[in-house]
């Protein structure tokens, strides 16, 4: 129970922090922090696969694009942080302790405990032949974005 | 084969960007183009005799193997199917002369036909998290599509609506997870039914909430309206016609009635609420349209203040509300669709959209003049033009439903949505014309040809209207009104 709140801090902590951070780079890992922390808890409430997709695709080769892109673009010169992070954000994770401490805990005993679903089987099963058509739209959503790149990145005869 | 809807338009869409290295206008123009027309034409003649034996449930074996892809069509997808493929059609027609000068075309109808490919997916799917996910997909192709012309307004304001909408999902998949949580299913039929055996009032009702959020968010319902009066003006006018036509409906408008009505039930206190987000939204946006100089930005306001209408009429919850509102929402993406094809004829041609600018327009655009006279008439609802059906549609289910003060609200801003139409019309189109659009012309071919397919479609549907309203908005209002009937459970709000 201390470990999971501890995790559950740490998730919101450095999720604020990424949007706080001015640095890119100290923001980007911030966030990848996050999603590691995220992924143990993950592992801890049994969904291994949702853990090993969270820490290798979101901590993992997301944050390696992002860097890859920073440092691409960066000038090099340092960044100064706001001021308003300074006290915003101990005041702001002190909230979020005290709450989490009065209603998190009677709270979790109200939740029903999971109805099993119909989609059970093995990972690769719900997967490919659960969700296909969830894999439909995801094919979808990356056409989309990579004919948004194309488009938004066009050369040329662009309108005036 | 009903999952074509959804595979021919992203295969199109694939092949698209290739076709445009090939040929720069032709191809991308005549393949889109047929895209849409055969989309329309399976919709209207194919749809309606596959449902003719009541909805389909078709599922679709992948590369030989039996896997969950599951499709449903009933009276209400086929309907909001038709109203996508019409204005598509009319919005990729009115393209091939409009974005002739924005270039890369191919690029341009992909993301266009990614879009629509996301929005009839919406309509058929029959799971939440699918819904959840071709919202994603029509959500993402029209970010780009908004920020097309990559002016500094374009991409300010496609930015703006990416952030507003990503909150909108949040609160979708937020939704999602706690009704997943719950029953432990995502499928509409399955969902309905554990939430009948839990007596889980107080989460439900959390759920709703979220629902209501994302869903208004998207819908651009008052007070989650902030994002449309910049994203839908700055877009490309055949996109704005699209946005504001179809986009806000099919994953607002459409996946909440689906959801409220199909799934949870709609209890008198969701109606309540639906009727309230209604009719402040009538209000509001009808009184911040008045005000509009930007001839896009008024038509923006008026879509929020219409779309206030749609779920007014469908949160009456009663066979005829439903109907009236459905029927609304089909006459509005059709005049508004039209509404926004001849702004963009106009500002084509004379490179504003401020009315105090224009003046006289009628003299050198006479057809885009009478088609916008026609969306803007039937928007006010002045009859015989469609929207007055479908407005005394609403209003009498109003006071059928005892709802007497509704009615009124409803009658009063449909004088004032007639009065802020009359002023564009007056500034826009009437009176001297202004000495510095002396030499402009009428919009070419295929732009003129879309807006006077809309226009005689919203004269003819007027005309025809109780045969419109039987063949298709009936069938559709008949899946709500029996959804409503079969799963009001026994939770209160």
């Amino acid at each position: 129970m201390i470990l999971q709140t501890a995790l559950l801090i740490g998730v919101v902590l450095f999720s604020v922090l990424a949007i706080l951070l001015r640095d890119l780079l100290k923001s980007a890992v911030s966030l990848a922090v996050a999603s590691l922390l995220l992924g143990i808890i993950f592992f801890r409430m049994n969904a291994p696969y949702a853990g090993v997709f969270e820490i290798s695709v979101v901590a993992g080769l997301i944050t390696v694009l992002f860097i890859l892109t920073i440092t691409l673009v960066h000038k090099g010169d340092e960044v100064r942080e706001s001021r308003l992070a300074n006290w915003v954000f101990p005041l702001f994770f002190v909230i979020f302790v005290v709450i989490d401490a009065l209603v998190m805990k009677s709270l979790l005993g109200k939740i029903p405990a999971l109805a099993s679903g119909a989609e059970t089987g093995t990972f690769g099963e719900v997967l490919w032949k659960g969700r296909t058509l969830d894999l439909v739209g995801q094919i979808a959503v990356i056409l989309a974005g990579v004919f948004a790149v194309l488009a938004l990145f066009r050369k040329g005869d662009k309108h005036e | 084969m009903i999952i074509l809807f959804v595979v021919l338009p992203l295969v199109v869409a694939g092949i698209l960007p290739l076709v445009g290295k090939l040929s720069r206008r032709v191809l991308p123009d005549l393949l889109a183009n047929a895209t849409m027309l055969f989309l329309l034409v399976y919709g209207a003649v194919a749809g309606r005799a596959l449902i003719a034996g009541g909805p389909v449930l078709q599922q679709s074996p992948w590369l030989g193997e039996a896997v969950n892809i599951r499709l449903a069509l009933d009276g209400f997808s086929l309907f909001m199917l038709v109203a996508i493929a019409l204005v598509g059609l009319a919005a990729s027609l009115f393209s091939i002369d409009y974005m002739e000068h924005y270039g890369a075309k191919g690029n341009y109808y992909a993301l266009y036909l990614v879009m629509i490919a996301g929005m009839n997916g919406l309509v058929l799917s029959t799971d939440l998290f699918s819904v959840y996910i071709f919202l994603e997909v029509a959500a993402v192709a029209s970010y780009a599509l908004v920020a097309y012309g990559l002016g500094r307004d374009e991409l300010e304001a496609a930015f703006k609506y990416l952030m507003l909408s990503v909150v909108a999902s949040a609160f979708v998949v937020a939704a999602i997870a706690v009704i997943f949580g719950m029953t432990g299913s995502l499928d509409f039929a399955a969902v309905a039914a554990a939430l009948k055996e839990l007596n889980a009032g107080a989460v439900v009702g959390v759920a709703a909430a979220f629902f209501i959020m994302g869903f208004g968010l998207k819908a651009a319902l008052v007070p989650f309206h902030a994002w449309l009066p910049d994203a839908h003006p700055s877009a490309p006018a055949p996109i704005s016609a699209v946005l504001s036509g179809l986009l806000i409906k099919v994953s607002g408008v459409y996946a909440m009635t689906r959801i409220f009505l199909g799934v949870f039930g709609l209890t008198p206190a969701l109606s309540g609420v639906l009727m309230l987000l209604g009719a402040v939204s009538m209000v509001v946006a009808a009184l911040l349209a008045l005000g509009q100089k930007d001839m896009k930005r008024m038509l923006a306001y008026s879509s929020i203040s219409q779309v206030g209408y749609v779920v007014l009429g469908i949160g009456i919850g009663t066979p005829l509300g439903i109907a009236g509102g459905l029927f609304h929402l089909f006459n509005h993406a059709l005049a508004k669709g039209l509404l926004f094809l001849t702004s963009g004829s106009v500002q084509q041609a004379t490179g504003t959209r401020d009315m105090d600018d224009m003046g006289g327009l009628a003299k050198r655009m006479p057809v885009t003049a009478v088609t916008n006279l026609v969306g803007s008439l039937s928007i006010a609802g002045v009859p015989p033009l469609n929207g007055f059906w479908s407005k005394l549609l609403i209003i009498v289910a109003l006071v059928q439903a005892g709802h007497p003060v509704f009615a009124v609200i409803a009658v009063l801003v449909s004088v004032l949505t007639l009065w802020y139409y009359l002023i564009m019309q007056r500034k826009a189109f009437f009176g001297k014309l202004n000495e510095k659009w002396a030499a402009v012309k009428e919009a070419p071919f295929w732009m003129t040809a879309a807006t006077v397919f809309l226009a005689l479609l919203c004269v003819g549907i007027g005309i025809l209207f109780s045969s419109t309203v039987s063949t298709w908005v009936q069938p559709a209002a008949d899946v709500l009104a029996d959804g409503v009937h079969a799963v009001t459970g026994s939770w209160g709000f």
